[in-house]
């Protein structure tokens, strides 16, 4: 049972195709991986799941619902969440308080009485971000910046998080340690989806991969049949997957 | 049918005086990405230089022309680009809009003190009256023509200068990447200093050309105003588009015009009516307009806040209510209505600490909101008469809840736009409070009923009374107010430290995740700004309680602008931010200027010399603004920073106190006068880091390491060791010891 499907999802900047009938799913207790070159439209593909880009034709459906003219708060409310390629953190506020909001805001919108402090401190225990809680977020280094972006969406309890380049910036120990966070989440059942540059740890990590390339998804499966795949060696892996 | 056409060809040059107007502030906006406020302001001086020009010095209209438009104009603009809107990138949307804004107050003020406000300046029409054309049997002026020549002519030229010319290109090029401008070897400082050099023209062009076309006297607030019809024009195209500018200049000019022309004489308001047009027309846009996309935009700017805990907010309470009441010991009875107006502001400028320095969105209409608070209490909260009038405590709970539902529909349309279309649809409004509801002081009926909705212009305000206590005595009055305004400012410190706060600060560093938290942007927005209105209310009933009789003057968009623009000034992240513009626009420029007039009657030779040094503390207080493009996160922010250093050495600030102390003493026993108490208390608070670098080096200065110079600074000053000299000299091919005779 996939807990998000997108259906011949196409959006056009003007008139460029950025992505062009894209279909794929994504199911819960999976680490799914999205791949491909610069400007194939990964982002945006994120963009349009999370509704921070209208869709030029095709739906979204989320959790068996159509979910493809809600609002980004609206999905997040549905149980979605995200991180940005390019950082979004609350700049004036702490590592913790970055942490927190995310269960203030909870915490307003259900009305149900969460202790958004234990929470906090147990997420903040998860991904290791104890040791730099009262840190000023804009002061530390971009690898552990993604780390809060992470901590921040799980204190929504997601069912879906999304992943925009989670380990660009991160150290090798750090993205090792992000990986088996990663796997301890899928197995609590949550479906995790990532956009990555990071190859070796898209292969390791993901039970399914998706390839885009110019806005056409050109393959999907294991990582031992993305290898395979001729459409991806020709597009992509070519140079990579030589070496 | 005549009639109709000479209403069209009206309207029409009204609309082409607009566009005229509108297209210069476009054109600043799309190449500097900073909304000129001030763009009325320069209509305005140069509309009262060309009457100096033309009338007082009797220069002939061309060379006045060139002085005013092909002078002064451009060098308006270049002046404030270099001195100005060059320092403001990387800042927050309210400080360059508190910057334009500070111009704008500026040039008002200057305006009035080199143009007396007293005396009547009717403006020619280039050519005079008496030169027509007619067609189609309709009248028109050559000055009316020409205006329409004017702006026909600049509808062409601009469309060819942003589409065609290398030089629109460059100014489009300048807002999206100034880096990468510079990059393909263009300066992008001086494409933007062509482009303001260009709107300021515009500006003083439509301010040359408008005043002969409305009619009447030259008056700077008016004029000042222009630049609402002209947002009004340019929302149309969305502050972008140059063609579709025009058509809102127009469509406004048409409006305006048939308004005259058609309206039913027993229509008596029509006239306000009339001025509140743009805005009406602006409200109308901002509902039309699409939900912006959120897009991630968290950029790091320049302003800085710290968020005092709640314990320290308290204590910091107490220790202001007790100085305002220490205080009250040693002013005399007539100057306390002064501190309590002091601190009414105060109250209405912690709508904007709220607002503007906690959510990020604009408000720069407080005082309409606080007008609106006065005048709901006015009508349902007042009973008795004469002297023994009070105002209820419903009454003070009906305007509050007035101000805070008005606040909510006044920002649903603009809300879910950019925080710039918040600034433009309070500013409106405020306009809209001024020219409409304040004006209606005529009794008129509806629905049976017979009201003014602010009778007679002069509304007597009671104080209220509640039990045994009686606010009419002024001093409780003082003690509440200090007291209301501690407890607001701890309520806001603690609203600030919880979830709602985080909330707020949240959707002010990035609303793109925080609504991919979940977080719905436009209640949250919705809440904070009814908050606000409804604090500003509150303020703006203490004010007209403080007061005893407001006019519309009192709620004038001028002091709502002083006001914002102090708050940023102090710190509007800060609740001591919102005292400073308080105590400052309630009490202190008014105490400053009386003390000069007390003085100038004291010493009657130095007249002519104190009132000018009175005007120019108006126009520097108004000037204060400009400076924020330098220090963005207020004064009091670096003052708390500085006396942060003073946290190893106690003893120091224990001494200060009880030099405070000392001088309190003086002061209560006549040996100080107040104002020299004020001033040393200042100069002792301000000083104090210094005064403890100075005694107390060691622990304030020395537990800081001395920086290291970094080494590419000192340079290597030693030799070369000889083995490593010839090593490199072998490595580079040269003959042994060239090296070391060329150095």
């Amino acid at each position: 049972m996939s807990l998000l499907e997108t259906h011949g999802v196409s959006v056009r900047f003007g008139g460029n195709v950025v992505l062009d009938d894209v279909s794929l799913t994504i199911t819960p207790g999976d680490v799914t991986g999205i791949i491909g070159p610069n400007g194939a439209g990964k982002t945006t593909m994120f963009n349009c799941v999370t509704g921070m880009q209208p869709l030029a034709s095709g739906r979204v459906v989320f959790n068996g619902r159509d979910i493809t003219g809600h609002g980004s708060g609206r999905r997040a409310r549905l149980g979605m969440a995200r991180t940005f390629q390019r950082l979004e953190l609350f700049l004036s506020l702490s590592v913790r308080d970055n942490v927190r909001v995310a269960g203030d805001i909870v915490r307003a919108n259900t009305r149900k009485r969460i202790d958004v402090e234990a929470e906090t401190d147990r997420i903040l225990g998860l991904t290791g971000l104890a040791d730099i809680a009262n840190e000023n977020v804009a002061g530390i280094p971009t690898g552990r910046a993604r780390v809060v972006e992470v901590a921040r969406a799980l204190m929504t309890r997601p069912k879906l998080l999304l992943l925009d380049e989670p380990a660009s910036g991160q150290t090798e120990q750090e993205s090792e340690r992000f990986a088996g966070l990663l796997r301890g989440l899928a197995a609590d059942g949550i479906a995790v989806c990532l956009v990555e540059h990071d190859l070796p740890l898209v292969m390791s990590l993901c039970s399914t991969i998706h390839v885009l390339d110019h806005g056409i998804l050109i393959a999907s499966g294991t990582a031992a049949e993305i290898r395979r795949s001729p459409a991806v060696i020709a597009a992509y892996i070519g140079a990579e997957g030589a070496a | 049918m005549t009639t109709f056409l000479t209403y069209t060809a009206l309207g029409l040059v009204l609309g082409a005086v607009y566009a005229i107007a509108a297209s210069g502030l476009v054109l600043t906006y799309t190449t500097s990405g900073i909304f000129n406020f001030a763009h009325g302001a320069q209509a305005m001086v140069g509309a009262f230089t060309y009457y100096q020009f033309t009338v007082a010095w009797k220069l002939p209209a061309w060379a006045a022309l060139i002085m005013v438009v092909g002078l002064l104009g451009p060098a308006m603009g270049r002046l404030q680009h270099a001195f100005i809107m060059r320092g403001l990138r990387d800042t927050e949307q309210i400080t360059r809009i508190v910057v334009t804004v500070a111009i704008m107050l500026g040039l008002v003020a200057l305006a009035q003190w080199l143009w007396d406000p007293q005396e009547a300046r009717v403006p020619q029409m280039l050519f005079g009256v008496d030169r027509t054309i007619t067609f189609f049997g309709v009248t028109l002026r050559y000055h009316e023509v020409i205006c329409l020549f004017v702006a026909l002519a600049l509808a062409v030229g601009l469309r060819a200068l942003f589409v065609k010319s290398r030089l629109g290109v460059l100014m489009r090029a300048t807002v999206d990447d100034p880096d990468l401008l510079s990059l393909t070897s263009h300066d992008p400082d001086r494409v933007s200093a062509q482009a303001w050099m260009l709107g300021s023209t515009l500006a003083v062009l439509a301010g040359v050309l408008i005043t002969p076309v409305i009619g009447g006297p030259l008056e700077a607030n008016a004029l000042t105003l222009l630049v609402i019809d002209a947002f009004a024009a340019a929302l149309f195209g969305r502050l972008k588009s140059i063609p579709l500018t025009f058509l809102g200049a127009i469509v406004l000019g048409l409006m305006n015009s048939y308004l005259v022309g058609y309206a039913p004489a027993g229509w008596s308001w029509v006239g306000n009516l009339r001025q509140s047009l743009a805005m009406i027309v602006l409200f109308v846009i901002l509902l039309l307009f699409r939900n912006e996309r959120l897009r991630g935009a968290a950029t790091r700017s320049r302003e800085r806040y710290e968020v005092p805990p709640v314990r320290r907010a308290v204590m910091w309470g107490a220790v202001f209510v007790l100085a305002v009441m220490a205080f009250r010991q040693l002013i005399d009875a007539s100057s306390v209505g002064l501190l309590q107006l002091g601190i009414a502001f105060a109250v209405i400028a912690l709508s904007q600490t709220l607002l503007t320095g906690y959510a990020g969105e604009l408000n720069l209409a407080p005082l309409a909101f606080s007008a609106i608070a006065t005048i709901a209490a006015f009508h349902t909260g007042i009973h008795g008469e004469g002297l023994e009038a009070r105002l209820s405590l419903g009454g003070v709970v009906v305007g509050v809840i007035a101000a805070a539902v008005t606040g909510a529909i006044v920002a649903v349309p603009a809300l879910r736009l950019r925080g710039l279309y918040l600034a433009l649809a309070t500013l409106a409004f405020g306009v809209f409070v001024s020219s409409m509801i304040l004006r209606d002081i005529q009794e008129h009926t509806l629905f049976g009923r017979t009201f003014a909705i602010f009778p007679n212009g002069n509304l007597l305000f009671p104080r209220l009374a509640l039990g045994p206590v009686d606010l009419a005595d002024d001093d409780v009055f003082l003690l509440v107010s200090a007291a209301l305004f501690a407890g607001l400012g701890v309520g806001l410190v603690a609203l600030r430290n919880g979830g709602y706060g985080r909330r707020l600060a949240a959707m002010k560093d990035s609303p793109a995740a925080c609504a991919m938290l979940g977080q719905r942007l436009l209640w949250l927005k919705l809440s904070v700004f009814a908050i606000s209105t409804a604090i500003a209310g509150l303020g703006g009933i203490l004010m007209s309680m403080s007061l005893t009789s407001v006019t519309k003057d009192h709620f004038v968009f001028t002091v709502s602008l002083s006001l914002v623009m102090l708050a940023v000034v102090g710190g509007i992240g800060y609740v001591s931010g919102a005292l400073f513009s308080g105590l400052v626009a309630g009490a202190g420029l008014t105490a400053v200027v009386a003390l000069l007039n007390n003085a100038a009657t004291e010493r009657p030779e130095f007249d002519g010399a104190l009132g000018v040094v009175s005007h120019l503390v108006l126009v520097s207080a108004a000037l204060t603004g400009v400076g924020v493009a330098q220090n963005p996160s207020g004064i009091l922010h670096d003052v708390f920073a500085r006396h942060r250093t003073l946290a190893k050495a106690p003893e120091i600030r224990y001494g200060a106190i009880v030099a405070q102390c000392v001088l309190y003493a003086f002061a209560w026993s006549d040996v100080l006068g107040t104002t020299s108490f004020v001033v040393l208390s200042l100069i002792l608070w301000l000083c104090l880091p210094q005064i403890g670098a100075a005694l107390r080096p060691a622990k304030i200065l020395g537990d800081r390491p001395a920086r290291a110079t970094p080494p590419e600074l000192v340079g290597i000053d030693s030799d070369y060791p000889s083995d490593l000299a010839s090593r490199l000299d072998k490595r580079l091919g040269i003959e042994e010891g060239v090296a070391r005779v060329i150095a």
